[in-house]
């Protein structure tokens, strides 16, 4: 087991270095000049473009500046956010929480609504209630999901005014900017900042604007979730154990909860990393489209402005992050399936 | 008796390929889905190819150069003279939305007929024969399989500048890495086969082997995710046009329309959803364009998987 | 002998994409209490789906659309039908008076539950009860589960008197109540040791921690073997229980299946396409073609004067020691059964068809005292009960 995991964190090496290549060979299509912003971390250094160009021997060949380039990341030297207005690497930590705040709340939500109505749509296969979530899957699946949450803005913002899009209310948000020493950002999630600052009302504000932004990324995601789910318990419920336990006298929860649910969930596993890449994807359009500041809107706005070294950045992080849950997920795979030793 | 006995004889002459078709035609037709699907892709098909019917283009040189009256912003209702009104801009909705299909079309066959042969490919060769470039290959997957498709593509995008053509290459630069991982699990498991093991010691050679007995046994999963893939790259493609990563102001595109109409979602305080149309004419085709394909692939998957065949 | 099940015109349909395969027509069949009862026949003829009809767990697309099955599980009393019968009576009739083995252990085990949990629950599901009771007196008599004693004493003996009531099942979700199952789990476990113990496996107390793949396929059989016997049923149903395994390790199954019968269970009904099984272990026999049963008697009777062209043709298709010459086949080949053949399902294969076998179906007579047979031509040979 210990084994397993160092080699997949040499893998994850491997895989990060292999993003950084192709980052960087993405990056030489750009003239020296846009290059440079790769390497500036404060506005003076901006106005002296020639200078870095000569320091990072923007003019020399390939492999030289990958070098150096390389040696700028290990050092935390992530280059200059044109959005943020500061470096990466500072900016970073602005735009983290807000983004894993959507996808803490989204998270457990797909997991417990997805794999709900897939064992209930395979347990009672051709049923209305199958037929109408299968019908919901493939209509959510269709659904682009920065045109469902401009409808859903039209409907509860525009229509009913219920929700409203960003982070907070813009009074609270004043405060907040306000008084950083009556209210300090110990997660940056205002949702969990409020509690612990003694401050319900912004905790309460925070919640009623992720409604919106959750309720997508959860009906985007969920649909593929529960295709596989559905068409595991399918699958498992015609198998011969299933005979067996009914044969044994087990009662038909018993036999979809205890059996047949405990295998169907191992091909769910195989697609974890999907649902990992579709929320990461989920996450930029949901932030576009209500305005929140977070990775995906940082993301998207850095690239309207051709802002090359934030879309770096962000690739070798999404990369982090994405090798990392594979990992997590091939340890859960082994435990949920006894048959898989990790070697 | 009669009929069992006439209908074996029937079956018995056809051509077990052949039969096999038939058959899951039929399985595929017997699905609504299916149906509703192929009505609505029909439905797109004839719109694209009649375009310049529906939609006379203004400018003959660039047909997708949608036409406008005016510059004011604000979005004029349907009306006789534009039935599904105009967007911001006084771009005609309808002009958009015709001209539309024909690029929708144009981003998804060349996406996933690009990624796909390429794809493809590069699988069939790694699977079959194994071996140092089946390594380096699937390593390099690994490494363009950690980054999701948006990112990499809005990356690739920024690095190679805006615009369509771009959208289009960088969706296929990174989409390709689907069909390689599928097309080669799918030719592992054939190559051990007996039927291929068999056309081997009979000396058959490789290329034959692979078009006679590899590639059409292991090509659905490919035709399945294509269908899919024509939908979501268009998902994709219009999400990236949306954020204005796509073509120029004014060029008929379904996500630009829908980026026109951002602004306008919300009307004004007594009449909230006045400017319904501006985003529901390229809305509801973006979904039901894609709804079309995926209710394809997902009535094929279900014709084609085997343990849900034959029931 | 008393009569233990009876099948009269259980009639089984698969709706299919091609069509509904009439599996079973009108099947009839009876065992008697303490009878080794073999049903043969070629593959895909119905073993299994006779059997599943009867025990009522066919599997979509299949439908049971008629007949009677009929069991008495003490001799002389009323029997009751179990095709009348609730699906929640009849969870409590499987795997307690009735149990069956499955032909292939390796998917008839859940591959991620460990053996120990899924031999214990044929316990859990029908020695709750009983169970509980014994724990209560236990606990009466001194016996202490530390802190949790006085709620694990309330609940089971709520439990002892109504193991499936709701109430005990609501206060499974609620933390701590939930646990109070936990000695009747335990002894559960003992129990499963016990009976893994007794079927002849080494070290049971490590194998229930096991998962199946860990086994090899004999011992998965055993393990198959144990589920159905945890209840000491009344009948125990073997669908081709040994078909799959090497020839040493059926001869020990087959020997255990037949130590089992004379301590614990009282009837079996083996089901196989191995004539030789059947001769060697069985007192009665049925044979089936297409989903008809075609000749039912006394094993030695049966296989030394058959009376059906079926049987006699399967008895001279087996090869034979001293064979000389060709081995017999049949001719033709096993009905499509979307398309069954009219009258008797065997006569375009039967070389002693006449006119009458392709018009009506023959009818179950016995021809000889205790031997049935469904045959116009043996009928109009042998002339009725001589």
């Amino acid at each position: 087991m210990t084994a397993y995991i160092i080699r997949r964190l040499l893998f994850l090496v491997f895989v990060l270095f292999g993003v950084s290549i192709l980052i960087f060979g993405l990056l030489s299509t750009f003239s020296p000049e846009r290059r440079a912003a790769a390497y500036v971390t404060t506005p003076q250094q901006a106005e002296n473009i020639p200078l870095i160009i000569k320091e990072y021997g923007l003019d020399k060949p390939i492999y030289v500046q990958y070098g150096k380039w390389i040696q700028q990341v290990a050092q935390g030297n992530l280059g200059w956010s044109l959005v943020a207005a500061r470096p990466v690497a500072k900016a970073f930590w602005n735009y983290f929480p807000t983004t894993l705040e959507l996808n803490l709340f989204a998270s457990p939500l797909v997991v417990i609504v997805g794999i709900w109505l897939g064992t209930m749509s395979g347990v009672y296969r051709d049923s209305f209630f199958d037929h109408s979530t299968r019908i919901a899957a493939i209509v959510g699946w269709s659904l682009p999901t920065f045109l469902f949450a401009l409808i859903l803005l039209m409907i509860f913002y525009g229509y009913l005014d219920l929700f409203s899009p960003g982070i907070l209310s813009s009074e609270l948000a004043l405060w907040v900017a306000n008084n950083p020493d009556q209210f300090v950002r110990y997660t940056g999630m205002y949702s969990i900042d409020g509690l612990l600052n003694g401050r319900p009302d912004i905790t309460l504000n925070a919640l009623n604007h992720l409604v919106l932004p959750v309720l997508t990324q959860v009906i985007v995601v969920v649909a593929l979730l529960m295709r596989v789910m559905r068409s595991g318990m399918i699958e498992e419920m015609s198998k011969d154990y299933v005979i067996t336990a009914k044969a044994k006298g087990a009662d038909f929860k018993t036999i979809y909860q205890k059996h047949a649910k405990r295998n169907a969930l191992i091909p769910v596993i195989t697609v974890a990393g999907q649902l990992v890449a579709l929320s990461m994807e989920g996450s930029i359009a949901v932030e576009v489209v209500f305005n929140r500041q977070g990775m995906g809107w940082w993301l998207a706005e850095s690239a309207t402005q051709l802002d090359m070294p934030v879309l770096m950045s962000v690739c070798m992080f999404v990369g982090l992050v994405f090798v990392i849950s594979n990992l997590i997920i091939d340890i859960m795979y082994a435990y949920v399936d006894p048959r898989i030793r990790l070697h | 008796m009669e009929t069992s006995t006439t209908m074996d004889a029937v079956q018995a002459h056809e051509h077990p390929r052949l039969r096999e078709l038939k058959f899951t035609l039929v399985r595929i037709f017997r699905n609504p889905s299916a149906v509703i699907g192929v009505v609505l892709l029909s439905f797109f098909i004839g719109v694209a190819i009649a375009a310049p019917y529906i939609a006379p283009p203004k400018y003959a040189h660039a047909p997708y150069k949608m036409p406008h009256k005016g510059f004011s912003p604000t979005p004029k209702p349907p009306s006789e003279r534009f039935i599904m009104g105009t967007t911001s801009g006084q771009y005609d909705i309808l002009y958009g939305v015709v001209w539309g299909t024909r690029t929708a079309f144009k981003i998804g066959l060349l996406v996933v007929g690009f990624a796909g042969l390429v794809g493809v490919t590069l699988g069939v060769v790694a699977g079959y024969y194994g071996g140092w470039f089946d390594e380096i290959l699937m390593r390099f997957v690994d490494i363009v399989w950690s980054i999701p498709l948006l990112v990499l593509a809005m990356t690739i995008v920024v690095a190679f500048g805006r615009g369509l053509e771009n959208i289009i290459i960088a969706l296929a630069l990174v989409e390709w890495r689907w069909y390689v991982r599928v097309i080669r699990s799918e030719v592992l498991k054939l190559r051990h086969q007996e039927f291929v093991q068999a056309a081997k010691l009979m000396g058959v050679s490789d290329r034959k082997i692979i078009l006679r007995h590899i590639l059409p046994n292991s090509i659905y999963p490919v035709l399945i995710m294509g269908s899919m893939d024509m939908g979501s790259m268009v998902i994709t493609a219009s999400f990236l046009s949306f954020v204005g990563l796509g073509a120029p102001r004014g060029y008929a595109d379904w996500g630009q329309m829908v980026a026109l109409a951002r602004n306008y979602i919300v009307g004004p305080a007594n009449n909230p959803l006045q400017f319904w149309y501006t985003i529901f004419f390229p809305g509801i085709c973006i979904i039901l364009f894609v709804l079309g394909w995926n209710l394809l692939g997902d009535a094929l998957r279900d014709a084609f998987d085997p343990k849900l065949r034959r029931r | 002998m008393a009569v233990l099940l009876t099948a009269q015109d259980l009639t089984t349909n698969f709706y299919t994409y091609e069509g509904v395969v009439r599996a079973l027509d009108k099947f009839t069949l009876s065992i008697d209490h303490g009878c080794t009862f073999g049903l043969v026949g070629e593959s895909g003829c119905g073993k299994s789906v006779t059997v599943r009809s009867m025990l009522r767990v066919i599997q979509s697309p299949g439908v049971i659309e008629g007949g009677r099955v009929l069991f008495s599980e003490q001799a002389g009393t009323d029997p009751i039908d179990l095709l009348e019968l609730s699906e929640e009576e009849m969870e409590g009739i499987r795997g307690d008076s009735i149990s069956m083995i499955f032909q292939e252990p390796n998917a008839a085990l859940n591959p991620v539950l460990t053996i120990g949990y899924q031999v214990a629950e044929s316990f859990l599901f029908h020695r709750t009860a009983q169970m509980s009771t014994r724990i209560c007196e236990k606990i009466d008599g001194g016996v202490s589960f530390g802190l949790l004693t006085p709620l694990y004493r309330a609940m089971l003996s709520i439990a002892a008197k109504s193991p499936k009531s709701r109430f005990l099942k609501a206060c499974s979700r609620i933390p701590l109540l939930r646990r109070w199952d936990t000695p009747v789990k335990d002894e559960a476990m003992r129990r499963a040791v016990d009976i893994i113990g007794k079927l002849g496996i080494a070290n049971p107390e490590e194998i229930v921690t096991r998962y199946p793949h860990n086994l090899s396929g004999g011992m998965k059989q055993r393990i198959v073997i144990a589920i159905a016997l945890a209840c000491h049923p009344t009948l125990l149903i073997a669908d081709e229980a040994t078909s799959n395994l090497d020839v040493t390790v059926q001869a020990q199954i087959l020997q255990l299946l037949n130590d089992l019968k004379k301590e614990s269970i009282s009837s079996i009904l083996l089901i196989t396409h191995d004539l030789g099984v059947v001769a060697e272990t069985c007192e009665k026999v049925g044979v089936m073609y297409a989903g008809t049963l075609c000749e039912t008697g006394k094993v030695e009777e049966v296989f030394s004067r058959p009376l059906h062209p079926y049987t006699q043709a399967l008895l001279t298709s087996v090869p034979k020691f001293h064979q000389e010459g060709e081995l017999q086949s049949i001719e033709g080949s096993v009905p499509n059964l979307v398309y069954p053949p009219s009258g008797c399902r065997f006569h375009p294969r039967c070389p002693k068809a006449m006119e009458q076998c392709s018009i009506e179906k023959p009818e179950l007579k016995e021809l000889r005292k205790g031997h049935f047979v469904a045959c116009h031509y043996a009928e109009a040979q042998v002339g009725g009960l001589v």
